[in-house]
């Protein structure tokens, strides 16, 4: 029943996000803008899996980001590829940045973990700098959005092409992410973040568990990337850097970490909040700042994550207070040897 | 060949200046209840630690059925059908008791890694497991209550439960009586007998408390300061001049 009404209320979340740039062209905000929204909360949910769900603080997730960014533009400006490869090559490159800082990052954890990240993070920033001849360093690198070929669809991308090539990307990462986070993998990416000694004792290789979760993240903030990369046609270091991953991880929380739709919350509130305190004052990381302080005050666990325990606690009533069942009931064979042992 | 399940020979582990184990070895018998005593400091636990992986010895081996592990990871201990408790109880506190075992059962049956959900048969044999786990200890009500919510005894149950999910050929428990009631000591001690008499299980158990020692093991050994100091049936452990001036006489000390 409850998750029933979980699975509606996420429909009817995609429902409305199908007439996106409809209810921006009501509201004025722009179709663009909207794509921006979605295509961060992809990045978000990525955090979420390793923030979220295994609890590992993951502060270096924009340079996975940069990564499919850069990928989709490099590709595009030296390989001349299409819409689609350029964002299976995102994907790719924010894979292989993965699979290179794993193998460090799977020997810390906790804020060691992050900080960690947060260290190859800049480095991989840095690289996006220095490395000019490539990237264009600081004044970024600017490319073609090519045209789509994928079965009917095929020509040239407008802004509301892009925002539903984003939707359609937001609606599949969004289901797989919910169908993760219920599978064995995912209960175990729970019990990780719970208790990783007891997972060992388990039998079961938590560093294999929290390897194929720096890789789903990096699937999520290379898809991101390289969907932001085509929305803006250019990338630039900043993409990388840690206040980026900051922000990544500040909507996580903001929205719930550990909860499917919060990524999303998160990233409404975040990106559009932005914007608009941003236009009233140019003061608006006080305001904004002022803003979070509230909301981790109010929500401490998020605010999808403490609307959820709100509920929770209101349907725990009718539970049986007794945990035992009575030492006669179980077993008569065993009341017996019991009453022998006991002299 | 003997029919030894376990065999630690000689196992040495040190902390910087300080010995904790030296030189211990001990064979535990296949269907044996063998328990491991000690003063406070004796070294029981960090030996407990080197047979299970915890960490490994400085020196010495341990053998698994058959196999050497001395240096082998724990989790890859726990698929050769060893398993173990801690003083504190490890658990997920969050989570409710059918979830903590739930993870051991899942991974029992090799799906623990898939990233799709189990087909209705494997869920169905996997949620009977559970059912049957629970029973055996008695926690059937408290399935779907959060285990941080539970009594510590009842938390112990749970996470004896858990170490079964894997269904071990061996369990190890680091003094499970550690924070228990009396009354929670009885149910204890009774599960940890039903595990030799019912489900045929080896047990290697830490404790302090003699009560529970005498009524449950088969073979006992003593450590002092890190060494092996005896080893032998209850009777002749109670008959030990030695044990009982360095066993009892410090309890005695401790307890003025």
């Amino acid at each position: 029943m409850n998750r029933n009404r979980g699975i509606i209320a996420g429909l009817a979340v995609l429902v409305v996000l199908a007439f996106g740039p409809w209810i921006g062209g009501i509201v004025h905000i722009d179709t663009s803008f909207l794509s921006e929204v979605l295509l961060t909360a992809i990045a978000a949910m990525g955090v979420n899996i390793l923030l979220g769900y295994t609890g590992l603080p993951i502060f270096g997730n924009a340079a996975l980001f940069g990564l499919g960014a850069y990928g989709a533009g490099l590709s595009i400006k030296n390989l001349h590829v299409g819409f689609v490869v350029a964002i299976l090559l995102g994907i790719a490159a924010a894979l292989v940045g993965a699979l290179i800082i794993a193998p460090f990052l799977l020997r810390r954890r906790n804020i060691y973990f992050g900080l960690l990240s947060l260290a190859f993070g800049q480095v991989f920033y840095f690289i996006a700098y220095r490395y000019s001849d490539v990237t264009g360093g600081e004044d970024g690198m600017s490319f073609a959005r090519p045209p789509i070929a994928l079965g009917p669809l095929h020509g040239a991308v407008d802004e509301t092409g892009m925002y539903y090539i984003t939707y359609a990307l937001f609606a599949i990462a969004i289901v797989s992410f919910w169908l993760i986070v219920r599978s064995p993998f995912g209960k175990t990416l729970v019990a990780i973040k719970q208790n990783e000694l007891r997972v060992r004792y388990l039998g079961l290789n938590a560093d294999r568990f929290i390897l194929v979760g720096i890789l789903i993240a990096a699937v999520y903030a290379g898809l991101a990337g390289a969907l932001y990369g085509l929305l803006l046609r250019f990338a630039f270091p900043l993409l990388l850097d840690w206040h980026e991953s900051g922000d990544f991880i500040l909507m996580t929380m903001l929205g719930g970490a550990g909860t499917i739709f919060g990524p999303l919350v998160g990233a409404i509130i975040f990106v559009i909040g932005k914007d608009i305190i941003s236009t009233i004052t140019p003061a608006w990381e006080i305001f904004l700042g002022g803003f979070f302080i509230a909301c981790v005050l109010g929500f401490p666990k998020g605010i999808l994550g403490s609307i959820g325990d709100a509920l929770a606690r209101g349907r725990v009533t009718a539970e049986p207070a007794e945990e035992l069942v009575p030492a006669v009931a179980i077993d008569q064979a065993r009341a017996t040897i019991q009453s022998d042992s006991v002299q | 060949m003997s029919d030894a399940l376990l065999i630690a020979d000689a196992v040495s582990k040190k902390f910087g200046g300080v010995q904790a184990v030296d030189r211990v070895s001990i064979e535990v018998g296949r269907g044996s209840i063998h328990a491991v005593i000690g003063p406070n400091g004796a070294g029981k636990t960090t030996f407990f630690n080197t047979l299970s992986g915890f960490f490994f010895p400085d020196s010495g081996t341990v053998r698994f059925d058959g196999a050497d592990i001395t240096n082998e990871p724990n989790w890859r201990r726990i698929g050769r059908g060893m398993s173990r408790t801690f003083q504190t109880p490890s658990i997920f506190p969050d989570l409710s008791v059918h979830q903590n075992l739930l993870i051991g059962t899942q991974a029992k049956r090799g799906v623990a890694f898939r990233l799709t959900l189990p087909n209705a048969k494997q869920r169905d044999e996997i949620e009977a497991r559970v059912d049957e786990l629970l029973g055996f200890v008695g926690l059937a009500a408290a399935k779907s209550r959060t285990v941080s919510e539970l009594s510590h005894g009842s938390q112990r149950l749970v996470e004896i439960a858990m170490s079964l999910s894997t269904d071990p050929k061996l369990v190890l428990l680091d003094e499970p009586m550690a924070g228990l009631a009396e009354a929670e000591t009885d149910r204890v001690i009774s599960v940890i007998r039903d595990l030799h008499d019912r489900l045929g299980l080896t047990v290697l158990f830490v404790e302090h408390n003699m009560r529970v020692v005498l009524s449950l093991a088969h073979r006992i050994t003593v450590l002092d300061r890190g060494r092996l100091l005896a080893e032998g049936s209850p009777a002749e452990i109670a008959a030990d001049v030695a044990v009982r001036d360095a066993y009892l006489g410090k309890e005695v000390i401790e307890h003025v």
